[in-house]
């Protein structure tokens, strides 16, 4: 039960950043939050499925330049549509992605879920005339609920009340992937990255499970893409590359993909360190490319590993 | 009309020249170690940069200018000696989970990229000096080819040739396919496999830096050529075959032929294009043209 | 059947009626392997079919099968080694409900589950051990989470791949009644075995099937291939009580 403390401690503590007023910091929680729910789906994937995409990116661009059409093009507003919108769209992108690419495994896979990533990156480069090229699209302060909120400039829109739609999103995510690892496909997907071949003989459809993984994991990424749009008002094809999507791995590694939480540890610790090393000097790939070397060496499990050895993702 | 369409193919011939060296490191490092080595892209880059300094440098030491081909090749040999360091990096975690060497690979792009930005700043640097046209230009029609060209693509096919020839004649290279073709088996028959390891590995690494020694002449050196390469060479690899040589020298013809006619016809498409046909591939012929079983 | 220019399979014909304990023996390089493997839809035979319950099953593979109603087992140990055995089995018993791939149903709630696991469980002397991680188990019960895994399926028929490898010989037996009471309990109606150990053969099978070079050297009852003395020096050698 100390987990659930914890837990809540978490939660209103997230709920109290704002309140401290150092709007710089609490404006960086919002692409934390995002990341979080982008690395929920990557991690279903990976962590319980046994998958690794290097192509996660994809989504969270697909989601973020939903947003930018919505808004910039269309004139919709409401979050809530550009959210259904961005579910859709990644669904979409997903089935025929994600039929294609779950006939393969391990590295195949990672390098087909790279190469797809890479088209829709080339897309958005060179249609420039749809989607604005590498100089990418605005994306205008959506609606939330309804609301929007005139008297607040930008600063207090994000810190105010997107801070805690963000917030909540990212509550509400974490309920609907607890229940999807908890639920009967769950199980499946856990048995499949076990043990593949097993896991057909007592029954388990292994590619098509793979699938619904991988369209799952797809809507968690372009719900996160819609939302890491926002703060930036801006979206460019760079957010579909593959370094994008190698960077999304790296979090899931340095939080620890096998608990559940791992995700969302390592997005914040992602987030807050690379600000901090960024402001300190300005080769902060070399120092990050370094904490990934030493933890995929040394640390495996990420963070979580350290924290709670063992504590396997499901159990 | 026919010459610029020809000169049109031959610029991709070169492009493919190129590419094929650093897929051939890739395939290499592949078929032997089962491992993606996703900073292939990054040596490329090294030897780019590495290939201007060491040309500026030797010209400023007196080396008369036609030469500075010969330096470039050197200069890319030379760099092979990270090879064996970085190998021994990667050793660490041989025994893991393929995505987990790829990850550690990755780890290697982001620190190259910054090693590459500290040494020689952020800007792009050419090599300049009119060394490209140095060795003359031949007239197509009213288009003109620059001897260089077909310099580097006879350089890379005699390479192609010089690898068949290992391969399949030398003890070592015989060594190297068993050692591809099953591993504990090589181990077994007493094969030392840190040194082969380390070896194929040094040699992968050198493929891939003097591309990028070679190419430099008439593209610019920068920060994200590596990272833009791995691309191309995860395309020439997936429709050659993992693993296979022959694979990379058609895979690399394909796509550098393709990437030239794309970018003269519809240069949206370009890299598109090149995509395109890599799902076309992975849909009929899954495992690419050339594949081998792997054991 | 052919692999390529090698006949694995000649004219072999094999019918099992409910009821039955049908033991496929012979020596290594006999083609049971193969056999098992067309029976089980994982190899498509080059010629001949497969029927069960009325239809061709003939290469379907191990998904659709299951769902017909066959199951089967392995030699080699194979489980889910960060699975305990509760969720193993449940995998198992999930497929079998259909309900494998519900994503938002709790499944910590489903007492049907609960109930199936525990009955499968209890047959094979697990029921102690459900929150143990499968990697945990000692060889043996490994074994036997292996094959109630299969059981879980609710199988009309199933195929087990020498179920006593890897077993002492003081355990043999009881992992064998384990099986066959398992099996009247959830209504398996019959087991094909592969099986090397003589005296397991003989002592639980209603018909015996004798593969040698691909093809079939006898198919009767026990009695009868005791008595018949090709069969006896050809596959079984003097090893017989």
């Amino acid at each position: 039960m100390k987990h659930r403390a914890a837990l809540a401690l978490a939660l209103l503590a997230m709920a109290l950043v704002p309140l401290a007023g150092r709007d710089y910091y609490t404006t960086l929680m919002l692409p934390f939050f995002a990341y979080g729910i982008a690395l929920f789906g990557l991690n279903l994937l990976f962590g319980y499925t046994g998958v690794l995409s290097f192509g996660h990116a994809l989504f969270v661009a697909v989601g973020a330049y939903t947003a930018a059409y919505l808004t910039s093009a269309f004139g919709i507003l409401h979050f809530e549509v550009i959210l259904l919108v961005a579910i859709g769209a990644a669904v979409v992108v997903a089935i025929p992605v994600g039929l294609l690419c779950i006939r393969y495994v391990k590295i195949y896979f990672g390098m087909l879920t790279l190469a797809f990533g890479m088209l829709f990156y080339s897309f958005l480069y060179k249609f420039y005339h749809l989607t604005g090229g590498d100089e990418g699209m605005r994306v205008l302060r959506p609606t939330l609920l309804g609301q929007s909120f005139p008297t607040l400039d930008k600063v207090g829109f994000l810190t105010g009340p997107y801070y805690y739609y963000s917030l909540a999103l990212l509550v509400i995510a974490t309920f609907v992937m607890w229940r999807v690892v908890r639920s009967p496909l769950g199980l499946s997907l856990r048995s499949i990255r076990e043990n593949p071949d097993k896991a057909q003989y007592v029954g388990v459809s292994v590619r098509r499970y793979r699938f619904f993984a991988f369209v799952i994991a797809a809507v968690f990424g372009a719900v996160g893409g819609a939302l890491l749009s926002i703060p930036t008002g801006l979206v460019d094809p760079l957010l579909a590359y593959w370094t994008h999507s190698g960077n999304l791995v790296f979090m899931l590694l340095l939080g620890g993909f096998t608990n559940f939480f791992g995700p969302i540890l390592g997005a914040f610790v992602f987030i807050f360190l690379q600000d901090q090393v960024m402001s300190l000097t300005q080769y902060w790939r070399l120092v990050f490319g370094a904490i990934l070397a030493v933890v995929v060496i040394f640390f495996p499990h990420g963070l979580m590993g350290l924290v709670d050895p063992r504590r396997r993702a499901g159990t | 009309m026919i010459e610029a369409a020809l000169a049109i193919v031959l610029g991709g011939v070169f492009n493919a020249a190129i590419l094929f060296l650093v897929s051939a490191g890739l395939q290499l490092v592949f078929g032997v170690q089962k491992i993606v080595n996703l900073a292939c892209g990054s040596f490329y880059a090294l030897g780019a940069y590495f290939g201007i300094s060491a040309v500026q440098w030797a010209l400023g030491a007196g080396t008369p200018r036609p030469l500075f081909l010969a330096v470039l090749l050197l200069s890319g040999v030379a760099l092979a000696a990270i090879g064996p360091v970085i190998e021994r990096l990667l050793r660490t975690i041989y025994a893991r989970d393929e995505s987990f060497q790829m990850l550690l690979t990755f780890a290697l792009v982001l620190m190259f990229e910054d090693i590459l930005r500290i040494v020689w700043g952020p800007r792009t640097h050419v090599m300049g000096g009119g060394l490209y046209t140095l060795y003359g230009q031949l007239p197509f029609g009213a288009v003109k080819i620059p001897v260089y060209n077909l310099l580097v693509i006879l350089a890379a096919l005699a390479i192609a040739i010089l690898m068949g020839l290992f391969l399949a004649r030398t003890r070592f290279g015989r060594i190297v396919r068993a050692t591809a073709e099953n591993r504990e088996m090589s181990e077994a028959l007493g094969v030392d496999m840190a040194r082969v390891y380390a070896r194929v590995f040094t040699l992968g690494t050198a493929l891939g830096t003097v591309g990028g020694a070679l190419v430099v002449t008439s593209t610019a050196a920068s920060l994200d050529m590596g990272i833009e390469l791995i691309v191309d060479a995860f395309a020439v690899v997936v429709i050659g075959g993992l693993g296979s040589m022959r694979g990379a020298f058609v895979g690399a013809l394909i796509v550098g032929v393709l990437k030239a006619v794309s970018i003269a016809t519809y240069p949206e498409l370009e890299l598109m294009a090149v995509y395109m046909i890599v799902i076309a591939v992975l849909v009929l012929r899954p495992a690419g043209l050339f594949a081998r079983a792997t054991a | 059947m052919f692999y390529g220019d090698f006949c694995a399979l000649d004219g072999v014909s094999l019918a099992v009626r409910d009821g039955e304990f049908v033991s496929i023996i012979g020596p290594n390089g006999a083609g049971k392997t193969t056999l098992v493997n067309v029976l089980t839809g994982l190899v498509r035979p080059t010629s001949g079919r497969v029927r069960f319950k009325g239809g061709d099953v003939a290469g379907v593979g191990p998904v659709p099968l299951a769902r017909l109603g066959m199951a089967r087992s392995f030699q080699l140990v194979s489980i889910f080694p960060a699975l305990t055995v509760a969720e193993t089995i449940a995998v198992a018993v999930l497929a079998q409900l259909g309900r494998g791939a519900r994503p938002l149903a709790a499944l910590a709630r489903d007492a049907e589950v609960r109930e199936r696991v525990r009955e499968i469980a209890d047959l094979f002397g697990l029921g102690d051990k459900l929150t143990r991680p499968g990697r945990t188990l000692a060889q043996g019960d490994k074994k036997l989470l292996d094959v109630a895994s299969a059981f879980a399926l609710h199988p009309e028929i199933i195929l087990l791949d020498e179920p006593t490898s890897g077993v002492s010989t003081r355990d043999k037996t009881t992992i064998m009644d384990v099986l066959v009471q398992a099996s009247k309990r959830i209504g398996i109606k019959a087991i094909i075995q592969v099986e090397h150990d003589m005296d397991i053969v003989f002592g639980y099978s209603d018909r015996i099937v004798a593969l040698h070079q691909g093809r079939v050297l006898a198919d009767s009852t026990p009695e009868d291939i005791r008595r018949d003395e090709h069969v006896v020096a050809t596959v079984i050698g003097k090893r017989l009580r």
